[in-house]
């Protein structure tokens, strides 16, 4: 028959071109965020609620290392003299400890200087003291370790350098203490990486299934747009759009949650349980791990969708 | 014009849904689809909208071999092919305007045509004023007439219909028909499958009668 129908024309292309689709498909997410507001409240609170959990393990975990660092500072090692270098060849002396590899920091403690500090930390006992002289006490180099020459190889490869600096009879520092400490932080690091990967795991668990539980409960949504001739693109873009802002909303949430911990609680932890666990009280999280968390909760709305979405769409 | 050759269907191995259909719906034709419940209306119409993939056999609509289509073209294909499923489908949480204008979004037609367009065609069912209202607060013929004016909103070249008249009584039965026959006149190949014989006898238009997934009667079989 002559008279087919031939479908109507379409009369404008408002939603063609990037900007158009992307606008049409955020309208389309946030209307259906409205229309579903029970289902994406659950999202969003599941959300927030996992992520407040990690970032609370986060900032313990950042406050525990931060601690350990700074106890990593007494990871010294001292240089001794068989005699005190003249004092233009202290100077040489410090410039070729300080280009060793891992030199942080060299302090020269001269056989007077040395005197001076026994006879200051032995005060009131100068009894003690009789008979010592300068010459007793050898000069020597106080060298501080950057961060990462401070496990047990790189101290040990550090001194080995430094034994081959002529004038130089002795080296301490504190090996065993070193040992210990080095393996406290090996334990810290390996127990924090195997929590947080639990957690992190029990997270994606939850949310993963949270969002394919909301997507399952729009399957006739989904279903409907395929066989109206929606392509997948179509079907699933406003889906992971909602995704995204869920999980923008959710870390946005678990930040605001995790802030009035730390002022209620956490801050003045020191004060609240009788004992400080830093000396300076708990530090917040810094800005970097703040962006980080917002991005894994946007990563999270988005993988999730994602991989909820796949199952639903039938086109 | 929609063409099925030796078209067989099975959902599992040991029974078939349909068996060896042979048929032609030239274009602009009003065909009733007829049968017992299970007889395989559904799974043809499904056949014609790509919603199944025969078993074997070959199904064309204007030519093209839908079972030669890639995924990606499948939705172009449902574009121009009009659908009214037996349970509606509508969208609880969306206005009737919104569950329209579903098929008007899809092609990426622009907000302020969609409006006028939607407007347009529920005025032709007459839901002019439950433009706002979501499809739980309409009656079965109302929320039929929706589920037509989705259908029928871009005048696609095929209109399917599964069993559209199976809960509605007689008053409501005659208008959802003479919509039909609107779209028919405006030149949409109609496919309805329904049981209700008064339907058809009323009608006096081409049947093809299914019986345990075979056509046992067709006026005009061209193979």
């Amino acid at each position: 028959m002559s008279k087919a129908n031939k479908g109507a024309v379409r009369p404008k292309l408002e939603q063609e071109g990037f900007f158009g689709r992307l606008s049409y498909f955020s309208s389309r997410a946030v209307a259906n965020l409205r229309q579903n507001v029970f289902v994406s409240a659950v999202t969003v609170g599941t959300i927030a609620l996992a992520l407040l959990i990690a970032s609370l393990f986060l900032l313990v975990y950042v406050n525990l290392d931060g601690m350990a660092q700074g106890w990593s500072d007494k990871v010294q090692v001292t240089a001794y003299f068989d005699q005190e270098p003249a004092p233009l060849a202290v100077a040489a002396l410090k410039g070729r400890v300080q280009a060793i590899p891992g030199t942080a920091k060299v302090i020269f403690v001269s056989q007077a200087e040395a005197e001076k500090r026994l006879r200051s930390r032995l005060k009131g006992q100068e009894s003690l003291l009789e008979g010592i002289t300068q010459e007793v006490l050898p000069a020597s180099l106080e060298i501080r370790l950057d961060r990462e020459h401070r496990d047990n190889e790189s101290v040990a490869a550090y001194v080995r350098k430094l034994k081959q600096i002529q004038g130089i009879s002795e080296v301490q520092y504190g090996e065993e203490w070193v040992q210990r400490f080095n393996s406290f932080m090996n334990l810290f690091r390996l127990m924090g990486g195997l929590l947080g990967a639990f957690l992190t795991i029990t997270v994606l668990f939850i949310v993963s299934n949270t969002i394919k539980l909301t997507i399952y409960a729009r399957k006739d949504e989904l279903e409907l747009l395929g066989l109206v001739g929606a392509t997948r693109f179509f079907i699933k873009a406003p889906f992971l759009i909602e995704g995204v802002l869920q999980g923008a909303a959710g870390a946005v949430i678990s930040l605001l949650a995790l802030l009035a911990c730390y002022y209620t609680f956490l801050k003045n932890a020191g004060d609240f349980l009788g004992i400080n666990p830093a000396s300076a009280g708990l530090s917040f999280l810094p800005a970097t791990h703040l962006a980080g968390i917002v991005a894994g909760g946007v990563l999270l709305g988005f993988i999730g969708s994602a991989t909820s979405l796949k199952r639903f769409i039938n086109v | 014009m929609i063409q099925m050759h030796n078209v067989f269907m099975s959902y599992q191995p040991e029974s078939s849904a349909l068996a060896d259909i042979n048929l032609k719906i030239p274009k602009g034709d009003f065909v009733f689809l007829t049968g017992q419940s299970g007889a395989g209306k559904s799974t043809l119409l499904k056949l014609v909208y790509a919603d199944l993939t025969p078993t074997r056999g070959q199904v064309l609509i204007d030519g093209v071999n839908l079972t030669r289509l890639s995924r990606s073209q499948i939705p172009l294909l449902r574009r121009s092919i009009g659908v009214v499923f037996q349970d509606y489908k509508l969208l609880p949480n969306r206005t009737v305007l919104e569950n329209v204008a579903i098929t008007l979004e899809v092609l990426g037609w622009g907000k302020r045509d969609i409006g006028k367009k939607v407007f347009h065609i529920l005025k032709r069912m007459g839901l002019e004023d439950k433009v706002n209202a979501t499809p739980l607060r309409l009656s079965g013929g109302e929320q039929q007439r929706v589920a037509l004016a989705r259908a029928l909103v871009n005048d696609p070249k095929i209109l399917v219909a599964d069993e559209p008249t199976g809960n509605l009584d007689d008053e409501n039965k005659e208008a959802i028909l003479s919509i039909f026959k609107e779209a028919n006149n405006r030149g949409t190949t109609v496919v309805v499958a329904t049981h209700d014989r008064r339907v058809i006898e009323n009608s006096h238009r081409t049947v093809i009668r299914l019986d345990k997934g075979r056509i046992v009667e067709v006026p005009d079989v061209q193979g």
